[in-house]
């Protein structure tokens, strides 16, 4: 896992987005059981209450569940609800852009010209 | 939050001459580490003193461990709290050799080895050139607090109370003491805490989960350091706006270009429409802003230097 002091992107979302992809890949099985709180503290060298918070987001949108005494253990992954959630990050992302090039006062069509561009690069 | 104290206080009072600490409410959570902030005076080394019971004569009731009321009332309170203070409390004429023995007759479960393996962690030098102990005496002010560390961490705590730990280390000491602080923290699993003062905020907050910021002996401001994050975001713009946000700021510092401000986040939506960034505030940030704002200091414009 890599951690960005500086990157603006607070560091529990850092954490909160790796271990995300992690058990979207399948890197993280459902029934493991995330590392502890004060563990991961310990290996990234940041505060308990970073790692508790990153792990509390995970909990709050239905990839793990705290198991009082025990940690947190990774849910069976419904893909349908996961979809949903990336939909909406997409949703989000698009909403943004669509606001910056309303400032910028670039119309639709030479909006979706750059995310053809910009698919096509990819 | 599945929240315990480790020590809870109530209207602990001490008073000298104008000065008065006064905290009616203290509440330090178990299984973290928390740091006490303030100005020099703000009654840091006065509260840290009365919890660990170098003082005995304030007023108020302690409770530790969620059992032991008051810090003389059993010896499992002492036992189990590691102190490292400001005052060097090793006799300067004792050597490292007889620190260790001393700690040993006066803790229960002191653990020799551990000692020396700590000191050789930290690069203490217990021995001085020609293989004789040194004296406290001929040790820096860094070695002196690795010295206490020693003899607190080479017990069995639960507990480790520091009095400005950080200031007499180099950076790279710091940051070892950040990983000393996590390490004793993750193999308490839960049931270890740590208390500290510091003036050193940015180079602590990597160790830091909740903090009590200090100001003419009161707590004005304390909370998880990730839930005042959410609580404070810096403010910046341009100058033509800053006679608007400096109503709604929590506490703005402005020049002929423009302000940075520290906004409280519910407070936000009042400042829609100007044209300012937000950036997410560091710990450093909101310390300062909170010690601005109850203190009245800031350095006057007019100033000359």
């Amino acid at each position: 896992m890599v951690i960005l002091q500086n990157s603006g992107t607070p560091i529990y979302q850092q954490i909160a987005e790796q271990i995300k992809a992690d058990i979207v890949n399948g890197r993280i099985k459902e029934n493991e059981y995330l590392p502890s709180i004060r563990g991961l503290a310990k290996d990234l060298k940041i505060s308990v209450i970073t790692t508790m918070k990153a792990y509390d987001e995970l909990a709050e949108e239905g990839y793990v569940t705290a198991v009082q005494g025990k940690g947190y253990i990774v849910n069976p992954q419904d893909t349908e609800m996961m979809r949903e959630q990336h939909l909406r990050r997409i949703e989000d992302g698009l909403t943004d852009a669509i606001k910056a090039a309303r400032l910028a006062g670039i119309g639709g069509e030479e909006l979706k010209n750059m995310l053809d561009i910009l698919l096509d690069e990819q | 939050m599945f929240l315990e104290d480790v020590i809870t206080g109530k209207n602990i009072e001490k008073s000298f001459g104008s000065f008065k600490l006064d905290v009616p409410e203290l509440h330090i959570p178990k299984g973290f580490a928390t740091a006490l902030i303030g100005e020099n005076g703000a009654g840091k080394t006065t509260l840290l003193n009365i919890l660990t019971g170098l003082r005995l004569d304030a007023k108020g009731e302690i409770k530790y461990f969620g059992k032991y009321d008051g810090v003389e009332s059993d010896p499992y309170v002492k036992n189990t709290i590691g102190y490292v203070g400001s005052g060097y409390y090793y006799l300067p004429h004792w050597t490292t050799k007889q620190v260790e023995e001393i700690t040993g007759l006066l803790f229960d479960d002191f653990d020799k080895e551990k000692f020396e393996k700590i000191a050789a962690a930290l690069a203490l030098d217990l021995k001085g050139k020609m293989g004789a102990p040194k004296k406290v005496s001929e040790l820096s002010d860094g070695n002196k607090v690795k010295l206490m560390l020693c003899g607190a961490l080479a017990r069995k705590t639960g507990m480790l109370i520091m009095d400005e730990p950080a200031s007499p280390l180099d950076p790279l000491m710091r940051d070892n003491l950040c990983d000393l602080i996590r390490e004793y923290l993750n193999n308490g699993q839960g049931e270890r805490s740590v208390f500290f003062s510091t003036h050193n905020v940015a180079d602590m907050e990597s160790v830091t989960d909740y903090v009590m910021i200090m100001e003419k002996g009161k707590i004005v401001e304390e909370g998880f350091v990730e839930d005042l994050k959410e609580k404070y975001v810096i403010v910046k713009g341009e100058k033509e706006y800053a006679d608007g946000a400096r109503k709604v700021l929590f506490s703005i510092s402005e020049s002929s270009y423009g302000f940075t401000g520290v906004c409280l986040s519910e407070n936000l939506d009042a400042l829609a429409g100007m044209n300012i960034s937000t950036e997410r505030a560091s710990l450093t940030d909101i310390c300062v802003a909170v010690m601005k704002k109850y203190s009245g200091l800031s350095l006057s414009k007019d100033l000359e230097i």
